[in-house]
C-alpha cells in the first residue's frame, strides 16, 4: 500500500513538474508527457503531499496548470492570471484557519477542485475561495466544510458556475454565506448547488444574473442589497428561511423560479423591501409561510411591481403586503388554497393596486362568484372580506386561532350578518374562472405514492381488524353450521 | 350461607332498610315479603353490592363490600325484568355473561336446554316473549352453577302460564340444592318456593316465619266473588252473613271476604243451603 | 383482562349499532374524502399537491367532528346503560367496577380508532393514488394526534356520563361542552385578547387550556416542524420552548385523557345509586 501511495504521489509530482517545465506561455496536453521522467527534478514532495503553491509561484501568467488527484496544502495564493484545472477532484485542504484559496489577480480560472477546511471567523469572513480579481471563473468545484463558500470581493464580470457549496455544521448564527458577491457587478451565477449555509448574497453587484441554481437549507436563498438590474430565473429555493429577498434596488426580473417551503419565523418565498420596477413571472411559490412579502415596493415613483402568471399555492399566506403597497399589478396569477390568500400586514387595504390588467384578473381557488356569459371571467369581483383575516391584519397574534372552527364561525357570522363584514381589503374586478396555464419550473418531485398507499391501506386494515375483534369473527365462523341441533352447539364449545 | 348483620341503608333522611339482621342457611330458601317500598329490593341491591350500605353482608363468608367479586361469584341473579342489549342474540347474550362469570362455554348449551331456549338461541333477545326473557334471565344466573340464587320479584311481570312455567323451573332449581333469596308479594310464589319468609315493613324486619304460616300471620284475606241464581241472591247473602262472613252484593253475585286457607268455606255454606254456585272468581 | 376484554368487545359491537356513532363515522369519511378530492383538484392545477394544505383542512375537519363524536359516545357510555338498567345487571355479575369502566373505555377507544382508521385510510388511498399525499410519516402522526384528541374528548364524555343519570341529559351536556371546546372557548379568548391586549405568552397558555388547541398545535408541529403558521404566538412558543413543545403538548394531552377519566372512574366507583 505504501509503495502504491508513494508511486501515485510521485507520478503527481512528475506531472506537475512537467507542466511547469513546459510552461512557456502555452499549454501542452499533459497526458502525452506523463511518462517523461527526469532524475534532475527538484525535491517537492513532503510526507506524500505536494506544494501546489510552489507550482503556482513558478508558473507564468496565463498558464494552465492541470492538477491530478491528491491532497494539497492550503492556503493557496493565486496572484497572477492562471487556469487551475483539477483532474479527478484534487483536494485543497485548509488547516481550519483563514481562507483556503485566495485569488488576487484578474482572469483566474479555478475548475474541478474540492476545497475544504476554512477557519470559522465571521470577522475575517474565512472563505473557501475568495477572489478580488475581475473576470474570475470558478467552475465545477466542490466547496465543503467552509464558513464562507465563494466570496467575490470586488471581482467584477466573474462567473460562478456548476459549483457545489456545503456549509459547516454550525448553528445558523455562526454560519457564513455560501456565496457572497460584494461590489462585483455583472457576475454570472449559474447552475450551482448550495446547502446548509447562511445566505447567497449580492451586494452592490448590479447587472448580475442568477440562473438554474438550487439553493436550500439556508437563511436567505438569495439576498440582494443595494443592487440593481438583476435577472433571476429557473432557480430552486427550497427549505430556506426566505427564498429570495430584495432590499433597496431597482429593476428585477424573476422568472420561472421554484420557491418551495421557505418557512422561517418571518419566512417568505420572495420578499421585496423598497424594490422598484420588479417583474415576477411564471414562478411557482408553494408551501411557504408567506408566498410574497412586500413592503414599500415599488419605492420609486412611476415604477411598478408586476405579478404575472405565477402560482401561489399552499402558502400559509399567499400575498402578505403592507398597506403601503401600491402600483402593483396582478394578472393571470393562480392563488390556490393558500391559508389566507391576501393579508394586509398591519391592517389597512390594498385598493391602490391593479388586481386585473387589461380586463384579466387572477384565478382564486376560493372565488364564489359565477360566470354567466361564459367568457371565463367571473361576473362578480373577487374580494377579500374575511372577518377573521382582517382581524389578523390588525392583530397578528390571533393567528394562533388559524384552522380553529371558531375562526370559520366568525367568517360565517360576518357573511350572515353583513353588518359585521369588514371592508374589502382588495378587489379583483375580473377574476378568472379557469386557472391559466403555467410555464414549466424546475424541481417538482413526486411524493412517495407506494408508501402513502401502504400507510392508508394499513389504517383501513387496522380499523377492520379492530371491528373484527369486536364482532369476534374468529369465534363466529363455526356458526355457519346448523344451529338448532345438539351437534351444532357442540361445535361452539371450546 | 348468607348473613345480613345490622344492614342499614339510608337515602338522606329516609331510611330504606333499618338494621336488618337475617340468616339464610345453606340450601335454604328465604322470601322477603312486603308491600312496595318496604325495602325488599334495597336489600337485594345491597346484597349484590350495587348500593353503599352500613352493616355487613357476607355470602359464604365473603364480605360483599370488601370481596365483592367473590361474593357475586357465588350468586346468580334474576332481576324483576332483565334489561337486554336488544341487538344481541340469545346465544351471544349467554356467551357474553358466561365469559364475565368465567363459566365454560360448554355450559351454555345445557343451560339453554334446561330453561327451554335451545330452539331460540339464534333469536335476537328483543324478539323473545316475556316468559322466555325471564327464563333466559334464570339461565344466565345458572350459567356458572352458583350456590346462591337471588331473585327480585321473578314472576311479577309474567302472565299465568309463563309464571307457572317459571315456578316449575325454580322448584327444580331449589330441589337441586341452591340457596335461594327472593323478594315477592305473591303468596303462591312464596308458598311454592320459600322455606321461610322474612316480613318487612317500612325498612324493618317484622318477623320471620315458615312460609306455610305466612298467610295466617299476616291475616291475609281474599275477596271471592260467587255467582248464584238471581232469585236466590238475597237468600245467599243472608246465609253467608249468618255464618259470620263479611259479604256484600255485586251485580249478579256476592263478594265474600275470606281468610287465606278458607276460600272454599262459602261454597260449603251455600251448598248446605241448596243454593247453586254457578261460578266464582278470586279478585 | 378476562373481564375487561369481553366488555370492550361488546362495546365495539354496540358502536356498530349506535346510530350517532355510525352517523359521525360516515360524515367523517365523507368529508375527509371530499377534502381529498378538493385538494386533488388543486393538485391538477399546480402539478402536484401540497400536503400541508390538505393536512390543514383535515385538522380543521377533525377539530369539528372528532370531539363531537367522542363526546357523544363518551356521554352515552354509562348514562345510557344506567337508563336501560343494563348497568345494574352487569355490575351484579362477578365483576368489579374498574373492570367495567376499563372495558367500556377500551371498547369505545377502539371503536374511535376504527372510525379514524377508516376515515383517514380511505381519504389516504385517494390522496396517495393521486399523488396528493406528503410524507407517510406526517399522515400517520396526524392520525395519531387525532386519536389522542379523541381520547381526551372520550374521557371528558365519560366524566359527563358518570355525573348524570339520564342519557339525554348527558348528551345535552356533551353537546354544550363540544360547543364550548370548539367555538365558545376560542371566541371568548379571541375577544379577551382583543379587549385586554393579552401578551402572546398569556394568549398561548390560555389557549393551551383547550385540548383542541393542543391537538392543533401538536399536529402542526408534527407536520411542519414549526408553529410559525400560528403567527407571533406560535413563533414565541418555538423560540421559548423549542423541542420541549412536543413534551408540553404530550403532557397536556395526557392530562386531558387521564384526569377526566380518573374523575369519572372515582365518581362511578363511589356511586351508590345504581
Amino acid at each position: 500500500m505504501q509503495t502504491k501511495a508513494f508511486n501515485r504521489a510521485r507520478t503527481a509530482t512528475i506531472l506537475l513538474l512537467v507542466s511547469l517545465f513546459l510552461s512557456l506561455g502555452q499549454t501542452l496536453p499533459l497526458q502525452a508527457q506523463a511518462d517523461a521522467t527526469s532524475t534532475a527534478l527538484p525535491e517537492t514532495t513532503q510526507c506524500g503531499h505536494v506544494s501546489l503553491q510552489a507550482m503556482i509561484d513558478a508558473a507564468a501568467p496565463g498558464d494552465t496548470l492541470v492538477i491530478p488527484a491528491g491532497t494539497y496544502h492550503a492556503p493557496l495564493l493565486i496572484d497572477k492570471p492562471l487556469t487551475l484545472e483539477g483532474q479527478a477532484w484534487p483536494v485543497i485542504q485548509g488547516d481550519g484557519s483563514g481562507d483556503v484559496i485566495l485569488i488576487e489577480a484578474p482572469d483566474v480560472t479555478v475548475r474541478g477542485f474540492v476545497v475544504r477546511g476554512t477557519g470559522i471567523s465571521l470577522d475575517r469572513e474565512d472563505a473557501g475561495i475568495r477572489s478580488t480579481g475581475a473576470n474570475t471563473v470558478l467552475e465545477n468545484n466542490r466547496v465543503e466544510d467552509a464558513l464562507f463558500g465563494i466570496y467575490l470581493q470586488q471581482a467584477a464580470d466573474s462567473v460562478v458556475r456548476g459549483n457545489t457549496i456545503r456549509g459547516m455544521d454550525l448553528p445558523i448564527s455562526r454560519r457564513g454565506d455560501g456565496l457572497k458577491v460584494f461590489y462585483s457587478p455583472r457576475t454570472l451565477i449559474e447552475a450551482n448547488v448550495m446547502r446548509d449555509t447562511r445566505d447567497a448574497i449580492l451586494w452592490y453587484s448590479s447587472y448580475s444574473i442568477v440562473r438554474d441554481n438550487d439553493f436550500a437549507n439556508g437563511r436567505y436563498g438569495l439576498h440582494m442589497m443595494q443592487s440593481d438590474h438583476h435577472l433571476i430565473e429557473h432557480n430552486i429555493f427550497r427549505d430556506n428561511s426566505v427564498g429570495i429577498y430584495v432590499m433597496y434596488g431597482n429593476v428585477f426580473e424573476m422568472r420561472q423560479n421554484l420557491l418551495d417551503s421557505n418557512r422561517g419565523p418571518s419566512g417568505y418565498g420572495i420578499g421585496l423591501k423598497e424594490a422598484s420596477d420588479v417583474l415576477l413571472e411564471g414562478n411557482r411559490i408553494v408551501n411557504n409561510r408567506a408566498g410574497v412579502y412586500s413592503d414599500a415596493s415599488p419605492l420609486q415613483p412611476e415604477t411598478t411591481v408586476t405579478y404575472r402568471n405565477n402560482l401561489f399555492a399552499y402558502n400559509e399566506i399567499g400575498l402578505e403586503l403592507l398597506a403601503n403597497t401600491q402600483r402593483n399589478r396582478f394578472q393571470d396569477n393562480i392563488m390556490l388554497d393558500n391559508g389566507e390568500q391576501v393579508n394586509v400586514a398591519g391592517g389597512g387595504d390594498l385598493m391602490r393596486n391593479e388586481w386585473a390588467v387589461d380586463g384579466r384578473g387572477n384565478y382564486w381557488s376560493d372565488y364564489a362568484g359565477f360566470d354567466a356569459n361564459g367568457d371565463a371571467i367571473g361576473d362578480l369581483p373577487y374580494t377579500s372580506k374575511s372577518l377573521f383575516d382582517s382581524l389578523l391584519g390588525a392583530r397578528p397574534e390571533l393567528r394562533l386561532f388559524q384552522l380553529s372552527p371558531a375562526s370559520d364561525a366568525l367568517d360565517l357570522a360576518a357573511k350572515a350578518f353583513p353588518l359585521f363584514a369588514p371592508q374589502a381589503r382588495m378587489s379583483d374586478p375580473a377574476p378568472l374562472t379557469q386557472p391559466p396555464a403555467l410555464p414549466p419550473a424546475p424541481g417538482m418531485e413526486a411524493p412517495p405514492v407506494a408508501a402513502n398507499l401502504g400507510v392508508a391501506l394499513a389504517m383501513i386494515l387496522l380499523a377492520c381488524g379492530v371491528l373484527a375483534a369486536g364482532l369476534r369473527l374468529d369465534r363466529r365462523l363455526p356458526r355457519i353450521l346448523p344451529r338448532n341441533s345438539a351437534a351444532a352447539t357442540a361445535t361452539l364449545s371450546d | 350461607m348468607i348473613e345480613f348483620v345490622d344492614l342499614t341503608k339510608r337515602y338522606g333522611k329516609f331510611t330504606a332498610v333499618d338494621h336488618l339482621t337475617l340468616h339464610v342457611p345453606a340450601q335454604g330458601a328465604v322470601a322477603l315479603w312486603g308491600v312496595n317500598g318496604a325495602g325488599k329490593t334495597t336489600v337485594i341491591k345491597c346484597l349484590l353490592g350495587l348500593l353503599r350500605f352500613e352493616g355487613q353482608i357476607t355470602v359464604d363468608g365473603c364480605d360483599v363490600r370488601r370481596q365483592g367479586r367473590a361474593a357475586r361469584q357465588r350468586i346468580g341473579y334474576v332481576p324483576q325484568e332483565l334489561a337486554f342489549y336488544k341487538e344481541m342474540t340469545t346465544f351471544d347474550m349467554a356467551e357474553f355473561y358466561a365469559r364475565l362469570k368465567g363459566a365454560p362455554r360448554t355450559h351454555i348449551a345445557p343451560v339453554l336446554e334446561q330453561v327451554g331456549l335451545a330452539e331460540h338461541q339464534a333469536k335476537a333477545v328483543g324478539a323473545l316473549s316475556g316468559g322466555m326473557k325471564q327464563r333466559l334471565a334464570l339461565g344466565l344466573a345458572l350459567l356458572a352453577d352458583p350456590p346462591v340464587l337471588v331473585m327480585d320479584e321473578p314472576t311479577s311481570n309474567l302472565d299465568t302460564a309463563a309464571r307457572s312455567q317459571l315456578l316449575q323451573l325454580l322448584t327444580q332449581v331449589k330441589q337441586a340444592g341452591k340457596t335461594i333469596v327472593f323478594t315477592s308479594h305473591r303468596i303462591e310464589e312464596v308458598e311454592t318456593l320459600a322455606d321461610d319468609v322474612a316480613v318487612m315493613e317500612q325498612g324493618r324486619l317484622q318477623f320471620v316465619c315458615p312460609s306455610s304460616a305466612l298467610a295466617q300471620r299476616i291475616g291475609l284475606r281474599t275477596q271471592v266473588k260467587f255467582v248464584v241464581p238471581g232469585d236466590q241472591l238475597d237468600h245467599a247473602l243472608a246465609i253467608l252473613r249468618d255464618d259470620g262472613l263479611a259479604v256484600r252484593r255485586n251485580g249478579v253475585g256476592v263478594i265474600v271476604d275470606v281468610a287465606h286457607g278458607e276460600k272454599a268455606r262459602p261454597i260449603h255454606v251455600l251448598g248446605r243451603a241448596d243454593i247453586e254456585v254457578i261460578d266464582f272468581e278470586m279478585e | 383482562m378476562k373481564i375487561v376484554w369481553p366488555i370492550a368487545q361488546k362495546e365495539l359491537r354496540d358502536a356498530l349499532h349506535n346510530r350517532w356513532f355510525l352517523l359521525y363515522t360516515i360524515a367523517f369519511i365523507g368529508l375527509s374524502l371530499a377534502l381529498s378530492y378538493m385538494s386533488l383538484a388543486g393538485a391538477g392545477i399546480a402539478g402536484f399537491a401540497g400536503f400541508g394544505r390538505t393536512a390543514a383542512s383535515l385538522i380543521n375537519l377533525v377539530l369539528l367532528i372528532i370531539p363531537l363524536m367522542a363526546l357523544t359516545v363518551g356521554a352515552q357510555s354509562l348514562a345510557q346503560e344506567q337508563e336501560q338498567g343494563t348497568l345494574a345487571y352487569l355490575l351484579a355479575q362477578p365483576v368489579t367496577r374498574i373492570e367495567v369502566f376499563a372495558g367500556k373505555y377500551l371498547g369505545l377507544a377502539l371503536s374511535l380508532l376504527a372510525s379514524l382508521g377508516l376515515g383517514f385510510g380511505i381519504a389516504g388511498v385517494v390522496l396517495a393514488l393521486a399523488s396528493g399525499a406528503g410524507s407517510p410519516l406526517a399522515y400517520v402522526s396526524l392520525v395519531w394526534q387525532t386519536f389522542l384528541l379523541s381520547l381526551t374528548m372520550l374521557s371528558v364524555g365519560f366524566l359527563v356520563s358518570a355525573l348524570t343519570k339520564r342519557s339525554g341529559v348527558a348528551i345535552g351536556i356533551g353537546l354544550f361542552l363540544w360547543l364550548t371546546f370548539v367555538f365558545l372557548g376560542d371566541l371568548g379568548l379571541m375577544g379577551t385578547a382583543i379587549t385586554m391586549r393579552l401578551p402572546v405568552e398569556q394568549l398561548l397558555w390560555l389557549s393551551l387550556l383547550n385540548p383542541l388547541q393542543v391537538f392543533k398545535m401538536a399536529s402542526i408541529l408534527d407536520i411542519n416542524a414549526t408553529l410559525d403558521l400560528l403567527g407571533p404566538a406560535g413563533i414565541y412558543a418555538m423560540q421559548e420552548y423549542g423541542e420541549q413543545l412536543r413534551g408540553v403538548f404530550l403532557a397536556l394531552t395526557a392530562f386531558w385523557i387521564v384526569v377526566p377519566a380518573l374523575a369519572a372512574y372515582v365518581r362511578f366507583h363511589l356511586r351508590g345509586d345504581l
